[in-house]
C-alpha cells in the first residue's frame, strides 16, 4: 500500500462536505414576512405564460397581471401556502408555468445531475493529482512508472469502495438540493394527479346517475358527509331514490318518496334559484302525490329559471299534463 | 490500437444516436402547434368554479348549467382572431335553436368593457350571454394566456375540450358530435 493513499479519504470527505455545504447554501430560507412578500415571492417562481423566460413578477402581459391578481387573492384568503398556490396555477396552466423545474419526476434531473458531475469531477480531479503525485514521486525515487502496475497494487475493494462512496455522495447530494430547491406541490404526484375534491366526486356521481344509481347514491352521500348543505347532492340523490322506488312496494314508495320531498325542499331552501330541484319536485308532486297545483307552481318557477337541456327534456311534456289535469278539475 | 476501440466507438456512436433521436422527438412533439385543439390539465376534470354575471346583469353559475353541454368562449373585442372567429361562433349558436339538446353557448370577456362588447356584438351579431370577468379569475382558472380559447364542458360538469386560438364551425362541430358518441 503507498503512503498517499490514505490522503484520498479526506479529499472525499471535502467533497461530500461541499457538497452539502452548496445544498444548505442553496436552500438557505428567510421566509417572507408580510403579504406582499408572499406574493412577490410566488410571483418570482411563476413564468409568465406569454412570454419567454419572464416571470409574471416580471411581466407586464395581460395573462401576468390575471395571475399575480389570483396570486394576491389565495394569499389574502391564507386558506393556501405558497406551495399550494403554485401547484394550483401549475393545475391549470401545465407544467410549463413553472419557472423552478419540480423536485420530483423526470423534472428532478435539472437539480440532481449538476450535483452528481460536479461531485464526480471533484473526486476523479482528486485521484487524478493523487496519482499524478505518486508518478512524479515515484520518478524523482527512480522507480518505474505507476500505470497499470500501481492500479494491480490497489485492491479492487477498495476501488469499488470508492465508486460506492462517489456515487452515493453525489446521489445524494443531488437528491437533497432537488429536494430542497425543485418546486415542490403539494397533493400532486410525480405525474401531476390532483387530489380528489368534491367537485370530482359530483362530477362521478352525475355520470353513474343512470347507468349505477346505488354508485351514484353512494358518492352523493360521501359529498353531503363533508358538506351536508350541497344542493346538488341533495337533488339528484332524492330524484335516484325517486326513480328508484317506482316499481317498489307501496310501503317502500312512500318512504321513498317522503324522503325525496324532505331533501328537494331543502335544496330548494338552500337555494331558491336552482332550478333542477323545483322541476324534480313538481314531477314528485303530480307523479306520485297527485298534486297538480302545487305541481304546476314548482314546475313554472323551474321553466322560468331556464334548467339545464336534461331536465327541461324530462319536465318538458309534463306541463302540459299538469295544465290538461287542472284544467279537468 | 487495442480491439475494444472499435468497440468503444459504436457503443459511443449508438448513445449518441439514441440522445439526439430523442432530442429531434421531443422538438418535433414540441413544435407541432399547428392543431388548435390543445392539451390542458383541466381536461378530463371538473370545471372550475364560474360564477359571475353576464353584462347584462343576470347571474351565471357554471355548475347550474350540469345537464346541458356548454361552450365557453374567452375573447376580447379588440382582438383580430376573435373578430374572424365571430361568424363561426354565430353560426354554431343558430345551429343550436330549436336542437333537441342544444349546446349552450357563453362569451368569457377578458380584459375588455361592457361597452366594448356590446359595440363588438351589435356589429358582429349574436346574442349568447356575456360573462363578466373583470378580476381575470376565470381566465386564470381555466389557463388561459391569450384569447380566443374555447372549452367545451359536458352534462357531468367536466371539461372535454380546449381550442386554443381562432375556432371554426367545423371543429365545433365535429369534435363535439365526437364527444357525444354521435359519430
Amino acid at each position: 500500500m503507498s503512503a498517499s493513499a490514505p490522503r484520498r479519504w479526506p479529499l472525499l470527505i471535502a467533497a461530500a462536505a461541499a457538497t452539502v455545504l452548496l445544498g444548505v447554501a442553496a436552500v438557505r430560507d428567510t421566509g417572507p414576512l408580510t403579504q406582499q412578500e408572499r406574493i412577490e415571492s410566488i410571483s418570482r417562481r411563476v413564468a409568465c405564460p406569454t412570454c419567454q423566460g419572464e416571470s409574471i413578477a416580471a411581466s407586464r402581459a395581460t395573462a401576468a397581471e390575471a395571475i399575480r391578481a389570483e396570486i394576491a387573492r389565495q394569499v389574502a384568503t391564507g386558506q393556501r401556502t405558497d406551495d399550494e398556490i403554485i401547484g394550483y396555477l401549475e393545475s391549470r396552466f401545465g407544467a410549463s408555468v413553472l419557472l423552478l423545474p419540480r423536485s420530483t419526476g423526470l423534472d428532478s434531473l435539472v437539480w440532481i445531475l449538476p450535483v452528481v458531475v460536479l461531485v464526480v469531477a471533484a473526486v476523479a480531479l482528486a485521484a487524478a493529482l493523487v496519482r499524478w503525485r505518486r508518478t512524479a514521486q515515484q520518478e524523482a525515487d527512480g522507480a518505474p512508472s505507476a500505470g497499470s502496475a500501481e492500479r494491480q497494487r490497489t485492491p479492487v475493494g477498495r476501488r469499488i469502495a470508492v465508486v460506492a462512496a462517489t456515487v452515493a455522495v453525489a446521489a445524494g447530494g443531488g437528491w437533497f438540493v432537488a429536494a430542497q430547491s425543485g418546486q415542490r406541490l403539494p397533493g400532486q404526484s410525480a405525474t401531476g394527479g390532483i387530489e380528489e375534491s368534491t367537485a370530482t366526486i359530483l362530477s362521478q356521481a352525475r355520470s353513474l346517475n343512470f347507468s349505477d344509481p346505488k354508485a351514484s347514491v353512494d358518492l352523493y352521500g360521501r359529498v353531503l358527509e363533508v358538506d351536508p348543505d350541497n344542493v346538488e347532492a341533495l337533488t339528484y340523490r332524492a330524484w335516484i331514490l325517486v326513480l328508484a322506488a317506482r316499481d317498489a312496494s307501496d310501503e317502500v314508495k312512500l318512504a321513498a318518496f317522503a324522503a325525496a320531498d324532505g331533501q328537494l325542499r331543502r335544496a330548494i331552501e338552500l337555494d331558491p334559484n336552482y332550478p333542477d330541484a323545483r322541476c324534480f319536485l313538481g314531477v314528485l308532486l303530480f307523479r306520485y302525490a297527485g298534486d297538480a297545483p302545487a305541481a304546476k307552481e314548482q314546475l313554472d318557477t323551474c321553466a322560468s329559471m331556464d334548467p339545464p337541456a336534461v331536465v327541461k327534456g324530462i319536465v318538458e311534456g309534463l306541463r302540459g299534463e299538469v295544465e290538461a289535469a287542472l284544467a279537468e278539475d | 490500437m487495442s480491439a475494444a476501440a472499435p468497440r468503444r466507438a459504436a457503443a459511443v456512436s449508438i448513445v449518441v444516436a439514441i440522445v439526439l433521436a430523442l432530442l429531434v422527438g421531443m422538438l418535433a412533439r414540441a413544435s407541432g402547434g399547428a392543431d388548435p385543439v390543445a392539451e390542458s390539465p383541466l381536461l378530463g376534470r371538473p370545471a372550475p368554479d364560474v360564477r359571475t354575471t353576464t353584462i347584462d346583469d343576470a347571474l351565471f353559475d357554471l355548475s347550474r348549467r350540469k345537464g346541458s353541454w356548454v361552450v365557453l368562449n374567452f375573447f376580447n373585442s379588440t382582438c383580430v382572431p376573435c373578430r374572424e372567429e365571430h361568424g363561426d361562433l354565430v353560426a354554431f349558436a343558430k345551429s343550436q335553436d330549436g336542437a333537441n339538446d342544444p349546446v349552450e353557448l357563453y362569451s368569457v370577456v377578458v380584459d375588455d368593457t361592457d361597452a366594448a362588447v356590446r359595440a363588438f356584438f351589435d356589429e358582429l351579431g349574436g346574442s349568447w350571454p356575456k360573462l363578466r370577468d373583470p378580476d381575470g379569475a376565470i381566465t386564470v382558472a381555466f389557463g388561459v394566456a391569450q384569447v380566443p380559447e374555447t372549452w367545451v364542458v359536458d352534462p357531468n360538469g367536466v371539461v372535454r375540450l380546449r381550442v386554443a386560438g381562432r375556432v371554426t364551425l367545423d371543429i365545433l362541430r365535429s369534435e363535439i358530435a365526437v364527444l357525444r358518441g354521435e359519430v
